[in-house]
């Protein structure tokens, strides 16, 4: 044990001795004088002072001067009078010792009792100082801590509690002391928050889970929620309660996790493609359109450059989001899928910033245009058809009134070269009868009139006006049928269910195209008579002009690929059962077997891209169907193709009448 | 029939001519008007047995001509001479009091045939 040197002061040589004798442990300072003695006792630790009453003025200065402070004062006497030892006591000494026989034993033994009291006295103090901290800190902690701090005793009295606790359940100190629990808290609070669990186990000293006491408003929902938690508080059964309010924590949370349902919601169900990504182009974020359009492996990570065509414009825009912050609007583009495949989109950028406006990423949302394009491109035919149709029609009136009289007329000078023709026989006969004449002036003029009518070849003129008159019928009647042809070709505004002769419909479907191949291609019509059919004639006619023109197509193809000239595209009207079948028939290049299945499809198309959008026997096989009938098809790469339309004889069933009101 | 006068109305002053020669046989005086307004001026001061009229003329269309020339001229039997046949519904037709109607271009005989009919009572 080390002991701090304690030292004393002293006159007595047989004092001095004595207690050098205590050893090392002991350390032993001699002064002169009071004054030293109370220096020293100022300047550093003594632990104790050995003081001779013979030094009578500088005892008393001493002991004057360290009365009630500083070192204990161990005061020798030589007097053996109860009255010096008690004087000196009243005047602050610790101990009197009376020189005596024994002095050489007690001496020692009081200046170690009285240092090891002092020593004690001294860690008492601290102790006692530092328990005041200790306690002013809790006090500190338990007055402000924002926690509901709640202490209860074995038989679940409250024997205290913080003033948070007071606060939070509105009660006040002095009327909670002393009460039982249930008494105090809210009998809700001690049913939902398992406080009851909560204090068994703490009880019997298991560890207990915090927990969370929800007090319900009427509607079911949590009002207050606190943050329960106990501690057994000491060895008789006490408990300490903390309670912590949670329910600001709670409600946030809960709202935090309501806006972000809400905003996972809309995000999931958006009509269109959304994607996110950060400054590199990489994808952050894709909801299932996103997925879904762009198909292929997961979109996450993937850097969104990916997928647009190296040389594109607009892959540039794109990168102008992410570098510069730009945004861009609807920029229609193409986007490049995995399976190599190209899909037109319409896309809008925005740069994506953070709470303090730095730029993130950027944020992109994109609808795939292909119904779009294949709903303008067929605006864009039907349009073309109807200015075509008008174009049809005025073209068609302008011609038919010149052809009204043409014709007329050239009936009429039929009529009028007959009345000639019988007036030259005529003419002939006199001719005949006046040849022996022998009046020189009927002889003159019958050989004027044999002259001209040689010069001019007169037999030649009738035959041949009659052959120009008939070949000229011939070219009226043709163009007679060309005008009406345009007429059908241009009737579109009247839409309605008729009973229609098929066969015409088909035939000046045929003519026209008939005008477009006539040097490349032959076609042979071969029609049956036929009873008129319930339908959409503008439509139908579609189907054949699809199915004639693709006819059409697959022998040009032929003759590209195979250098071979001619094609003969064969067209059948035929009565088959219950059924009228129309065949369209050619030698062209004929459809691939692994395509045939898929050819009715929408958009399946063989030819490359920008030759139509492969939609023309969709709607034809669409058609039909709506007639209650059936297209089909046989073909034979290298040979040709045969398609058949099936209808029903009578076509579409009249429409049941509406029972009257 | 014979001595029956009949009234031609088209804007195309050929067309009248071809419908001149065509009737030239009939036995018909032939009166022509190249519009519309000539044809009811015609009307107002002449009686006519039959009205022979085109259909798309400017200002007024044949059916609107034949519906007025009732007014002007009852008795006249009205055929309605056009080449865009489809287009007049029947119902009009039967409505106006509409004898015939003829397409264009017309074949001659059934042309005559129809006049004849239509004058006979």
């Amino acid at each position: 044990m080390v002991e701090p040197p304690p030292s004393l002061s002293g006159a007595d040589p047989a004092t001095r001795d004595i207690l050098q004798r205590l050893g090392l442990e002991v350390e032993i300072l001699s002064l002169p004088d009071a004054q030293a003695c109370l220096a020293r006792c100022r300047a550093e630790h003594i632990d104790l002072v050995v003081l001779d009453l013979r030094l009578e003025r500088e005892a008393e200065r001493v002991l004057a001067g360290l009365h009630g402070e500083g070192p204990p004062v161990l005061v020798v006497s030589h007097d053996a009078r109860e009255e010096v030892a008690l004087d000196a006591f009243r005047r602050g000494a610790a101990d009197c010792i009376v020189v005596s026989r024994d002095y050489a034993q007690v001496l020692p033994q009081a200046v170690l009792e009285q240092i090891a009291s002092a020593r004690a006295t001294r860690e008492r103090k601290a102790l006692e100082e530092h328990f005041e901290k200790i306690r002013r800190f809790s006090e500190v902690i338990v007055e402000v801590i924002p926690v509901a701090l709640l202490i209860i005793d074995a038989n679940r009295r409250v024997v205290g509690a913080n003033p948070e606790f007071h606060r939070l359940f509105h009660v006040r100190e002095y009327d909670i002391v002393g009460k039982l629990l249930d008494a105090v808290l809210p009998a809700e609070l001690l049913e939902n928050g398992g406080i009851e669990e909560l204090l068994v186990h703490t009880a019997q000293g298991r560890s207990a889970t915090p927990r969370l006491a929800r007090i319900l408003d009427p509607a079911g929902e949590p009002q207050r929620v606190f943050d329960v938690r106990a501690r057994p508080f000491d060895d008789h059964g006490g408990v300490l309660l903390v309670l912590a309010d949670v329910s600001e924590r709670e409600r946030l949370s809960k709202r935090v996790g309501d806006l972000q349902r809400y905003h996972e919601n809309i995000i999931q169900n958006l009509n269109s493609a959304l994607l996110v990504t950060d400054r590199g182009g990489r994808i952050t974020f894709a909801n299932p359109i996103a997925q879904h359009i762009l198909g292929g492996a997961p979109l996450l990570g993937r850097r969104v450059q990916e997928f647009f065509p190296r040389s594109s414009r607009e892959r540039h825009l794109l990168l102008r989001t992410l570098t510069h912050g730009e945004r861009y609007r609807g920029i229609e583009t193409v986007i490049a899928r995995d399976d190599a495949s190209r899909l037109p989109i319409g896309i809008s950028s925005a740069p994506l910033l953070d709470a303090a406006g730095t730029r993130v990423g950027a944020v992109a949302v994109f609808q795939d245009l292909s119904q779009i394009r294949e709903l303008q491109h067929h605006a864009l035919q039907s349009e073309k058809m109807a200015s075509l149709g008008q174009l049809a029609a005025g073209v068609a009136h302008e011609i038919n009134n010149p052809m009204g009289f043409i014709h007329a007329n050239l009936f009429q000078m039929t009529e009028y070269l007959s009345d000639l023709r019988r007036l030259w026989e005529r003419v002939e006969v006199l001719q005949t009868t006046l040849a022996g004449t022998e009046v020189p002036a009927v002889r003159d003029a019958l050989a004027s009139l044999r002259e001209l009518s040689q010069a001019v070849n007169v037999e030649y003129v009738l035959s041949d006006f009659s052959k120009a008159l008939r070949e000229s019928q011939e070219g009226s009647e043709r163009i007679r049928h060309i005008v009406r042809d345009l007429r059908h070709f241009s009737r579109g505004d009247t839409e309605k269910c008729e009973l229609f002769d098929v066969v015409k419909c088909l035939d000046s479907t045929v003519n026209m195209v008939a005008t477009m191949v006539k040097h490349t291609v032959t076609l042979e019509k071969s029609y049956s008579n036929l009873p008129p059919l319930r339908c959409y004639p503008m439509q139908l006619q579609q189907v054949f002009m699809n199915l004639l023109s693709n006819a059409y197509q697959a022998i040009q193809e032929r003759q590209r690929e195979s250098g071979s000239a001619g094609g003969k595209i064969r067209i059948r009207a035929e009565q088959r059962d219950q059924q009228v079948v129309i065949s369209v028939a050619d030698d062209g290049i004929g459809i691939p077997e692994e395509c045939l299945p898929r050819i009715f499809d929408p958009f399946f198309t063989t030819k490359q891209v920008g030759a139509g959008m492969g939609l023309g026997l969709s709607i034809s096989y669409g058609i039909v169907e709506r007639h209650g009938g059936s297209i089909r098809v046989e073909s034979k790469r290298g040979e040709g193709t045969c398609f058949e339309v099936l209808l029903p004889l009578e076509g579409l069933p009249y429409p049941t009448p509406e029972p009257a009101a | 029939m014979r001595g029956k006068t009949i009234l031609v109305v088209d804007d195309e002053v050929h067309i009248l001519s071809a419908l001149q020669r065509a009737l030239r046989g009939e036995g018909y005086e032939l009166l022509t008007a190249d519009s519309p307004l000539r044809a009811l001026d015609i009307l107002k001061v002449r009686a006519v047995d039959a009205i022979l009229s085109d259909h798309k003329m400017p200002g007024m269309s044949g059916l609107e001509l034949l519906a007025r020339a009732a007014l002007y001229c009852p008795k006249a039997v009205r055929l309605l001479l056009t080449g865009w046949t489809e287009e007049i519904s029947p119902s009009q037709v039967e409505r106006l009091g509409i004898r015939a109607l003829l397409p264009k271009p017309w074949e001659d005989a059934e042309l005559k045939a129809a006049l004849r009919a239509a004058i006979e009572p």
